[in-house]
């Protein structure tokens, strides 16, 4: 009988020694990423237009994705919201203005980085997982070459700078289709639909602010979880599955944080 | 390649482990493993699966830390080192994977360059260095192919290429013959034995093939449930006092069978010190 409390108090320090090692793990990845980044990354040890392919892997291949995803969901919000104005007071002409100012400071960088941490997200962790799980990295290390530099680095910065363009693409996409139904659903004239008066420059800084930050930490969360990856196939299913849940949560975070601070800079005017 | 390098404390050995103990979450992998491997020396180690064998071989090679004991190679304590001085000591270790751990992103002549690359040597020589060591395992001309165009056999010569192309004066070979067959063994211990004499380094084989790997090493360690069970000259094996040891060895597969699962409740002897 004293041997089950026994046990499961071996099992919860267990978990708890595994729960700092992942944390103390992420830290260290995110640490090396940063430094590596910005003091190691053009010491060219890396294969020749590395980034290049790497922003046409994030960039190129999630375009249509993106842009069809963020188009749905414009027409989707435009048609609840002129519904929901139409209602008691006719304010279809304040919907467009509304609707850009919102797709600029928050759901155009937060949509397109969810819909990048399910795709490029579980694309990095079942790479590096891959490799890990078949000695790969500890090869790397055997050349004395650091796994976070090599693999992480060079997809930092091409998901930072696809991640900023992408946002921008499925604004494009997502303002284009709203347009188009407010016009074809309640004929709000496009003149006053596309209206950018409402947003103010803190609105564009604050959402490609999201949108770099975002772009920074899938890459970190999904070759944190790949590094992380034991086993076999399992194990890097397993990563892969973290990659995804782990990189949205950290957009969702990230999208709070970043929210908040925009209004601690410059008040309920955001 | 025997010579004395900076940072190397004097003594003639390539790897010291003084009480190696090596634990995961849920289970201890190695107790207590003390070894010693001279320069220019050749060792096999040997053992039942999952006796902690290649955990041993990354412990030496500085990819996994020992939570007690100390790990001393060519010289460096990489117990107690911080990363980058560990790092240093790699780019003078090969080691060939139990998978062969290539690439898959890189040509084969790429991976076979990757050492060199990444170590420092000067560009200019590199692709006749990976040449020659191509055509030194039989694979000349196969620089262009990819990873997946290679045969099991194929893909082992790659990465003893690949471990061996910067002569690294320490090399580790995890089972370099699991899987193939007798000719290709006896073709690879050949292409080990003739890479060690040219280059004088130290050697360290894990291998399942007891019979091939006490012709190639000069002293072998048996492992068993994590800890040295026997350690001698590789001609005493087949002969050894220890019953497990001599069963296992010979394959007596009824009889190692039955020592091997009472071994677990025989008291182990103190860990063997090869010297």
């Amino acid at each position: 009988m004293a041997l089950v409390p026994r046990r499961s108090l071996t099992s919860l320090g267990a978990r708890t020694l595994d729960l700092v090692d992942a944390v103390t793990d992420l830290v260290r990845v995110a640490a090396g990423t940063v430094s590596g980044a910005v003091f190691t990354y053009w010491r060219g040890t890396r294969p020749k237009g590395e980034i290049a392919r790497q922003m046409h892997a994030i960039g190129n291949r999630s375009l249509l994705f993106v842009m069809v995803t963020l188009g749905f969901v414009g027409m989707v919000m435009v048609y609840q919201t002129c519904l929901l104005t139409t209602q008691v007071v006719d304010g279809r002409g304040q919907v467009g203005a509304q609707f850009a100012r919102l797709l600029v400071l928050d759901v155009g960088p937060s949509l397109t980085a969810m819909m990048l941490a399910t795709r490029v997200g579980a694309g990095i962790a079942a790479e590096i997982g891959s490799m890990k799980v078949t000695e790969q990295i500890d090869a790397l290390r055997m050349s004395a070459v650091t796994p976070v530099d090599y693999l992480i680095v060079p997809r930092f910065f091409a998901c930072v700078l696809m991640t900023v363009v992408l946002s921008i693409f499925g604004m494009a996409a997502s303002w284009a289709a709203g347009g188009l139904t407010g016009y074809y659903s309640f004929q709000i004239n496009p003149r006053t639909f596309f209206d950018l008066s409402m947003v103010a420059p803190a609105h564009v800084v604050l959402g490609m602010t999201k949108a770099v930050a975002y772009g920074a930490a899938i890459p970190i969360v999904a070759g944190w979880c790949g590094l992380r990856a034991r086993g076999s196939s399992e194990g890097v299913g397993a990563a892969t599955t973290a990659a995804v849940i782990g990189s949205s949560f950290a957009v969702i975070v990230l999208d709070f944080i970043i929210s908040a601070i925009g209004l601690i800079f410059w008040g309920a005017g955001l | 390649m025997t010579a004395q390098r900076d940072g190397d404390a004097g003594g003639g050995a390539a790897v010291e482990l003084q009480g190696v103990t090596v634990g995961f979450v849920s289970r201890r992998v190695l107790t207590g493993v003390t070894l010693r491997v001279p320069r220019g020396g050749r060792l096999g180690i040997i053992g039942p699966a999952a006796g902690g064998k290649s955990v041993l071989l990354k412990v030496i090679a500085g990819l996994l830390r020992p939570d007690a004991g100390a790990v001393r190679v060519l010289g460096h304590d990489l117990a107690a080192a911080r990363e980058r001085e560990v790092a240093a000591v790699r780019r003078r270790v090969g080691m060939l994977f139990q998978n062969y751990a290539l690439f898959d992103f890189l040509s084969v002549g790429d991976n076979v360059a990757f050492p060199l690359v990444h170590g420092g040597a000067p560009p200019e020589g590199i692709e006749a260095r990976v040449a020659a060591r191509l055509r030194g395992v039989g694979l000349a001309g196969s620089e262009r192919k990819l990873p997946s165009e290679l045969s099991g056999g194929m893909k082992k010569r790659v990465g003893i290429a690949r471990a061996t192309v910067a002569r690294p004066e320490l090399a580790l070979y995890d089972e370099p013959t699991a899987g193939l067959d007798p000719v290709t063994t006896s073709k690879i211990y050949d292409l080990l034995r003739a890479d060690q004499a040219e280059t004088g380094g130290t050697c360290v084989v894990v291998s399942s093939d007891v019979a091939a790997v006490a012709g190639f090493a000069d002293t072998i360690a048996m492992l068993h449930d994590g800890r040295v069970r026997w350690v001698g000259p590789a001609a005493a094996l087949f002969d050894a006092d220890d019953p497990l040891v001599r069963s296992f060895a010979r394959g007596e597969e009824r009889e190692g069978a039955a020592v091997l699962a009472r071994a677990v409740a025989i008291e182990p002897p103190g860990a063997g010190v090869w010297s």
